[in-house]
């Protein structure tokens, strides 16, 4: 032991920056925390007060941040809880993975305006309603994919490796962080890294709220855009553009990356020559000696608590997992399926004011709003297929465009919305195209990084056959690159026309400099509905786009995913 | 049952330490009908000796592992541990897996101690049981490597020792060294054999399964020899062979001899009617055997003077030697060669079909598979349909009705692979309909 304690002593002289620089981190940290509970605690304004020098961001990203970071934070509890129910009981998994795959296709942002109101309304004294309501509109951002993937990661866990697990007596608890956990942490990495950058789109919508002539804007980067607009200064929206960007990827470097290169050990697939992947923060970090002894500390207690309770027991366990649990498990799903069931009750209720012309309006505006959904999708295809794939075949262009595009595809698109507008009624077109573009603008991204993955994806051997055997130009792409990135154009799509729908809501109803412009379309719908307190018509919106989407989903987007399974699958 | 003793010193099971009496077993189908994968096994496990499980791949050799292993339930019958009915996990037992089951994420020694910690010991025995079990299957100095950096002989060492350090009375091996090159297996099995020979020390049995003949010969006390399509114990075979065994010892290779001749006996029945067969008028199973396997079997037989043993064949081309029984067994379905004992005789058919150009092979193989009665009721009934079209399901019901026992996925997908290089139907994967060419 003093081995060791020598050993770190002779080590701090070399990486006594880098502590300093540790506890630097920390006491920022902790400054901020501290400032974000007052901001929380403090009392509730009636209008927002933001001050627009480039020295107050800091503090507005970090509010900002600290947002995200939280409703992540929850996002992870909901998918460990939800998808370990879904996946171990069979009765609750009928319920929980449909209820979970319509949550999915709901257009959340329908919902902000009567969360936030309600929320204020419930801590009308403080900002914790407003603060609330910000993250849990960003919870339902993130949730799902994450909750999905930990589901068919938790499904997934090879036979061996169960019967390994049974056979030497795993305890459901030494089962879910020796096999279920480590199985299902590549999966919950990325989809975290993808549901965090979805986060901010819901967040700046969130954080620049007004209602009518109520002002529900929080402190933070999207309150900042917003009042810059406002005001007309141009160099405080670059400066929150900018900011926003650093934000990005200082969360990229600072803790996806780390996170991502820590999961490499998770990896189940062996062998194969991978690129060994490393990240500069945290083999800085690996270098400090204060966490080491940190880190030893936490070990030692950790040990020392254990010591107490070692009865050797080892009385022959039933098969089945503990049935102890089945009715905490039977009676939540009971709770679960009456609060669903008053749900859908009062639904009905509400839909009952909905008059049949109504109907036929909202259902009109449906396809209008479809259509926009599939324009945009289509025109974001028409560009980002050939660049995607020029990107991903080239080596040299991937390495360097690969973290520009990440960066820009977790850039949320409404902080731009002010911008676009701007720009839109100079040229004078109108929202009922101009809609379009601002749907684009957050979802093309996600239609070129999936091509730029399937490019790169595209077999070596494949294209020296395309080269040897001289298929050029539109033949070459007719028979390799369309087919080879099929799959990753249909998950593009997928994800590009959910976000379509949602942005839709933004995107069709504006209000920029005191004016409100609509497109018609079932995203005005929604919000002017919500805007209106027309709650039996926002009602019936939300559940026409609910319902559209997940038409969609089950005839097209599904018919696609089978065929590009069946005819386009490299690995089959 | 039916005790074959090659020499009869331990005939008789010393005790049942773990006891199968009258198991069958069913598989649920994808159609919701059970598939009945073993028929009424009994055997036993005694203490202080191996016993090994052999027989062609399918005929649930696994699954008998895992039902004594408390893994699987059986459908019917029932297992005894020390003489009582075992209800859940085996106590006394630990498996090695075939795949291995290793961890991926845990290194060595942590994959070794997850267990130890799980079977609830304190920290210090589990850090010196861990220690002593990767010592003792000679891993010390991996102890901090990851599975993916091991060799599959390496991490085979890592499963036994994961296995030894629990402690069990019988330690089940599932092909243990199939996944293992063949070198590091001759190695493993010697010292697999070593550790169980201290009798001081667990584990006191071993139950292997196995589909290769001299590892059951160098390693078993006794030998539960299974057929397929149920599963069934089909004969036991005592091997008292003294230890160490020397595989080239003629006592040896007596022994292996008389397996082999037991399984083929089974599986290859001489048919007394060999020139003009009876034809049959009930669809037979398709043993799984792809074209490319059927013809080359042919060529390497015209090759060497048109007949050669099976067991050489099989050595000879590194295939398995259950794999190789499929592939001479559809030969002889379609007429291609006989099979006197264990010889495999090219037949005058054969010969033709391989001077043969592409064209007529093609029209030959036609021939030979409307001999098989599956071929021609299909055909039949793509003659009598307009447009000459029938959907995958008819002939899947075709298959469950004449053939219950079959995994009738794997039949469809073998017949359609002998039907189109026949040229004689087409397929369309996507509309899953067959067509006549």
């Amino acid at each position: 032991m003093w081995g060791e304690a020598t050993a770190l002593l002779d080590r701090s002289r070399k990486g006594g920056w880098v502590d300093l620089l540790v506890v630097i981190g920390l006491a920022g940290l902790l400054f901020g925390l501290i400032d974000v509970g007052r901001e929380w605690a403090g009392e509730h304004r009636p209008s927002i007060d933001i001050d627009l020098s480039p020295w107050a961001l800091p503090r507005y990203t970090f509010f900002s941040l600290s947002r995200g970071l939280l409703a992540y934070l929850i996002s992870l509890s909901f998918t460990l809880l939800y998808g370990y129910w879904a996946a171990k009981d069979r009765v609750a998994e009928r319920v929980l993975i449909p209820l979970l795959d319509i949550l999915q296709s709901i257009p959340v942002l329908g919902f902000m305006p009567g969360l936030i109101v309600a929320m204020v309304e419930l801590f009308p004294h403080s900002n914790v309603g407003l603060e609330l309501a910000a993250v849990i509109m960003i919870f339902t951002g993130q949730a799902w994919n994450m909750t999905f993937s930990f589901y068919h990661s938790l499904r997934a866990v090879p036979l061996d490796l169960r019967e390994a697990a049974t056979v030497y007596r795993f305890g459901w608890w030494q089962r879910f962080k020796w096999v279920e956990l480590p199985y299902s942490t590549m999966g919950l990495v990325w989809n975290s890294m993808m549901s965090m950058a979805g986060g901010w789109f819901f967040l700046m919508i969130n954080e620049a709220f007004r209602l009518g002539d109520r002002d529900f804007r929080l402190p933070g980067l999207g309150s900042y855009m917003s009042v810059a607009v406002e005001q007309g200064r141009v160099d405080a929206m670059l400066y929150a553009i900018v900011a926003m960007t650093l934000m990005i990827v200082l969360v990229d470097q600072l803790l996806w990356r780390p996170v991502v290169v820590w999961a490499q050990k998770f990896r189940v697939e062996e062998g194969g020559h991978q690129e060994a992947m490393s990240s500069w923060f945290l083999n800085w970090l690996r270098r400090s000696v204060l966490l080491r002894r940190l880190r030893w500390l936490f070990r030692r207690t950790k040990r020392g608590n254990e010591e107490t309770p070692a009865p050797s027991r080892r009385e022959p366990a039933p098969i089945p997992v503990a049935r102890g649990t089945a009715w905490v498990s039977g009676l939540s799903l009971g709770l679960l399926l009456a609060v669903l069931t008053w749900g859908a009750w009062k639904l009905l209720e509400l839909l009952q004011d909905v008059s049949l012309a109504e109907w036929g309006q909202v259902v009109a505006a449906g396809f209008w709003t479809l259509g926009r959904v599939l324009l945009a999708t289509a025109i974001g295809t028409l560009w980002a297929l050939p660049a995607g794939l020029a990107i991903g075949l080239s080596p040299r262009l991937s390495r360097v465009l690969q973290p520009v595009v990440q960066v820009v595809a977790s850039f949320p698109a409404p902080m731009l919305f002010p911008l676009v507008i701007a720009g839109l009624r100079l040229a004078g077109v109108s929202l009922e195209w101009g809609s379009i573009l601002l749907m684009l603008l957050g979802t093309q991204w996600y239609i070129l990084f999936n091509v730029i993955a399937g490019a790169m994806a595209v077999p070596a051997d494949l294209r020296e056959v395309a080269r040897s055997y001289k298929i050029t130009g539109w033949q070459r792409f007719r028979v390799l690159y369309f087919p080879a990135v099929f799959p990753y154009l249909v998950t593009g799509w997928v994800t590009a026309a959910g976000g379509a729908w949602n942005a839709s809501i933004v995107a069709e109803f504006v209000t920029f400099k005191g004016e409100t412009y609509r497109a018609e379309g079932l995203g005005a719908q929604i919000s002017a509905a919500a805007a209106g307190a027309n709650f039996p018509l926002l009602a019936a919106s939300i559940l026409t786009m609910s319902t559209l989407v997940v038409l969609f989903n089950r005839t097209v987007w599904r018919r696609c995913y089978r065929l590009a399974e069946e005819r386009y699958s490299l690995t089959k | 049952m039916n005790e074959t003793s090659a020499s009869p010193a331990t005939a008789e099971a010393t005790g049942g330490l773990c006891e199968a009496q009258k198991v069958s077993h069913d598989f649920t189908r994808p159609n919701g009908k059970p598939l009945r994968v073993l028929e009424d096994v009994s055997l036993s496990v005694g203490s202080e000796e191996i016993v090994a499980l052999l027989g062609p791949s399918g005929c649930g050799k696994s699954t008998v592992l895992r039902i004594l292993a408390g893994l699987v339930r059986p459908t019917d019958g029932r297992v005894l541990y020390h003489g009582q009915p075992l209800n859940g996990l085996n106590p006394g037992v630990a498996i090695v897996f075939q795949s291995f089951a290793l961890f991926p994420w845990m290194t060595v020694s942590e994959n070794v101690q997850a267990v130890l910690t799980a079977a609830g010991l304190s920290r210090a025995e589990v850090h010196e049981r861990a220690e002593r079990a990767i010592q003792r299957v000679g891993l010390a100095g991996f102890e901090e490597a990851y599975p993916r950096e091991l060799s599959g002989g390496m991490k085979q060492r890592v499963g036994i020792a994961r296995a030894l350090a629990v402690d069990p009375e019988i330690l089940f091996m599932d092909e243990p060294f199939s996944n293992v090159d063949a070198l590091t297996a001759e190695s493993l099995r010697a010292e697999v054999v070593d550790i169980w020979s201290s009798k001081e020390r667990n584990p006191s049995a071993i139950l292997m399964v196995s589909h290769d003949i001299k590892e059951v010969v160098y390693m078993a006390d006794r030998i539960v020899i299974l057929s397929a399509r149920p599963g069934r114990v089909r004969t036991v075979v005592a091997n008292g062979l003294p230890r160490p065994r020397d595989y080239r010892s003629p006592e040896f290779l007596r022994l292996v001899e008389h397996l082999h001749e037991l399984i083929t006996g089974h599986e290859l029945p001489d048919v007394p009617t060999a020139p003009t067969r009876p034809e049959p008028r009930l669809p037979e199973p398709l043993p799984e055997a792809t074209t490319s396997e059927i013809v080359g079997l042919l060529e390497y037989l015209d090759a060497r003077g048109g007949r050669a043993d099976i067991f050489h064949i099989a050595s000879d081309t590194h295939c398995e030697f259950g794999r190789m029984l499929a592939i001479v067994e559809a030969a002889e379905m379609l007429g291609f060669v006989d099979t006197p004992k264990r010889q495999v005789v090219l037949e005058p058919e054969a010969k033709r079909f391989l001077k043969a150009t592409a064209e007529e092979r093609k029209v030959i193989w036609r021939e030979r598979l409307l001999t098989l009665p599956l071929f021609r009721i299909v055909h039949d009934v793509l003659h009598r349909q307009p447009g000459n079209i029938v959907g995958r399901d008819f002939v899947l019901e075709t298959l469950v009705m004449h053939l219950p026992q079959e995994n009738y996925e794997k039949v469809f997908t073998t017949f359609i692979r002998w039907a189109r290089f026949g040229n004689l139907f087409a397929y369309d994967e996507t509309t899953e309909m067959l067509s006549l060419q």
